[in-house]
């Protein structure tokens, strides 16, 4: 799967797990401050935190992990984090792939 | 440019990612990367790097691309550098308002690192050839400016003639000339003139005037025969709308039988060895619009050590103060009889430093001329 999205990008492979282990650990603070937004009901927070990883995940070609982020950035533009719960799910799982490819 | 030869790039994203993707993708085409998370970081660093381009995210927290463009424009030392915003797919207008504030182009987001690439040579490649031409311009215009020196000639050069000046050019091209002629063994002719504008092409006419007076004052012409003869020709070759205005003396230093006549210009100062200074007050048409020109001329019968100032506007005009020459020129008078010992090589600087206090503001070309029979 990497060696795909590296060629599309025109990195090596080795360049684009540098950049996998970077958006992991970016990830995993964002998610933190999703987490913190659903806790605190704070849309604006929801909405730069998403923000930051849609444009992160899309750039390398996550598009699905991108996806999600954006769905969330459009409800919390509008004041809303209603379903970001089961976002945050579903880019905990996109993320865990991801860890997995760059493990495996 | 960088010093080890390599174009440098600034990139500007609070994503580490986008950063990290960035600096990949560019330094393996053999760009150096200099990064910033934030706003003030990056100004920091384009001053600091001069970094031949610089790709900046809007979007970012703090201050945001916007911000750091204005700020950046503002500061003379990062101003001429070309940025490529960084900009989300919806946000259409963020793209005009960057365009607005200078940007030289856009990138939208999600984006293709080999996009980034071609962009970025696009831009390098134009900045290059912008650079390359704004520096041979500046390199003629010193050329000009070199040629232009060399046109005016210096005391040492012609002792005889026994004069001083201040000579003052704003810009590269100036739009003052004195020129000092030996006519004959005891005639000398001194002239100052001051074209309207100040641009390249006053610079080409000054060589013209200086071969013009040197074709046309020699001891055969009469000196308003040679001004008129000079300004028919000046009608012949100035562009519309472009003129002079222009005093020639001329002495004959075994008479000591000084001319003076005046084509439209502020008049000259006369100082007697012992007497009170005067203005000579001639008039006559401007140089360079048309033929048939009229000037006074006034003829002194001077003594041994009698002085006289052939000046330029920019001495005793002053448009910031809106002082005109015949406002400032009774001031002139004073600070000329004020100078009278000192010597004639010294005495124009001397006027210089009492009619400012101290270095002229350049607000014009200055130039004052001293003779001393």
């Amino acid at each position: 799967m990497f060696k795909e999205l590296a060629e599309n990008l025109g990195l090596d492979e080795d360049e684009f797990r540098e950049l996998a282990v970077l958006i992991v650990d970016t990830a995993a603070g964002d998610i933190e401050r999703l987490e913190e937004a659903a806790q605190k009901g704070d849309a604006t927070l929801a909405s730069e935190a998403s923000h930051s990883l849609k444009g992160a995940a899309g750039n390398l070609g996550f598009m699905e992990l991108s996806d999600i982020a954006r769905q969330i950035e459009e409800k919390a533009r509008k004041k809303s984090i209603e379903g970001i719960s089961e976002g945050i799910a579903l880019i905990k799982e996109q993320v865990n792939l991801i860890s997995k490819e760059l493990n495996g | 440019m960088a010093k080890d030869q390599r174009f440098t790039i600034l990139v500007v994203d609070d994503s580490p990612i986008n950063r990290q993707l960035l600096e990949t993708a560019l330094s393996k085409e053999g760009y150096r990367i200099v990064k910033a998370p934030d706003g003030p970081t990056a100004r920091k660093l384009a001053e600091a790097e001069t970094p031949d381009l610089i790709l900046l995210d809007i979007m970012m927290p703090g201050e945001d691309g916007f911000e750091v463009m204005k700020k950046l424009k503002q500061n003379p030392n990062t101003s001429s550098m070309p940025v490529i915003f960084l900009t989300g797919v919806s946000e259409i207008d963020s793209k005009l308002t960057g365009f607005d504030l200078g940007a030289v182009d856009y990138i939208t987001k999600p984006f293709h690192p080999l996009e980034v690439l071609a962009r970025v040579r696009l831009h390098l490649k134009l900045s290059i050839a912008t650079n390359s031409l704004i520096a041979d311009q500046a390199n003629k215009l010193k050329q000009i400016s070199k040629a232009q020196s060399s046109l005016l000639v210096t005391p040492s050069q012609i002792p005889e003639a026994n004069f001083g000046i201040y000579y003052l050019s704003l810009q590269e091209a100036g739009g003052d000339f004195y020129d000092v002629l030996s006519i004959s063994q005891d005639i000398f002719g001194y002239f100052v003139a001051d074209f309207s504008g100040h641009d390249i092409q006053t610079s080409f006419l000054t060589s013209s005037i200086k071969a013009l007076l040197k074709q046309n004052c020699t001891p055969v012409y009469q000196p308003m025969e040679s001004i008129k003869m000079i300004n028919d020709v000046l009608t012949e070759i100035l562009p519309p709308g472009k003129y002079l205005t222009a005093c020639y003396a001329r002495l004959n230093r075994k008479t000591k039988e000084m001319t003076i006549i005046n084509a439209g210009h502020p008049p000259a100062v006369y100082v007697p060895k012992n007497g009170t200074p005067r203005l000579i007050m001639a008039n006559g048409d401007l140089l360079g619009i048309f033929k048939d020109v009229v000037f006074d001329k006034e003829i002194i019968s001077t003594t041994k050590g009698d002085r006289f100032y052939l000046y330029s506007d920019g001495l005793v005009e002053s448009q910031e103060k809106k002082i005109l020459w015949s406002d400032g020129a009774p001031q002139l008078l004073e600070i000329c009889d004020k100078v009278r010992d000192v010597p004639i090589l010294e005495s124009s600087n001397q006027i210089i430093k009492l009619q400012f206090g101290g270095e002229p503001k350049r607000e014009d070309d200055i130039v004052v001329l001293g003779i001393e029979v």
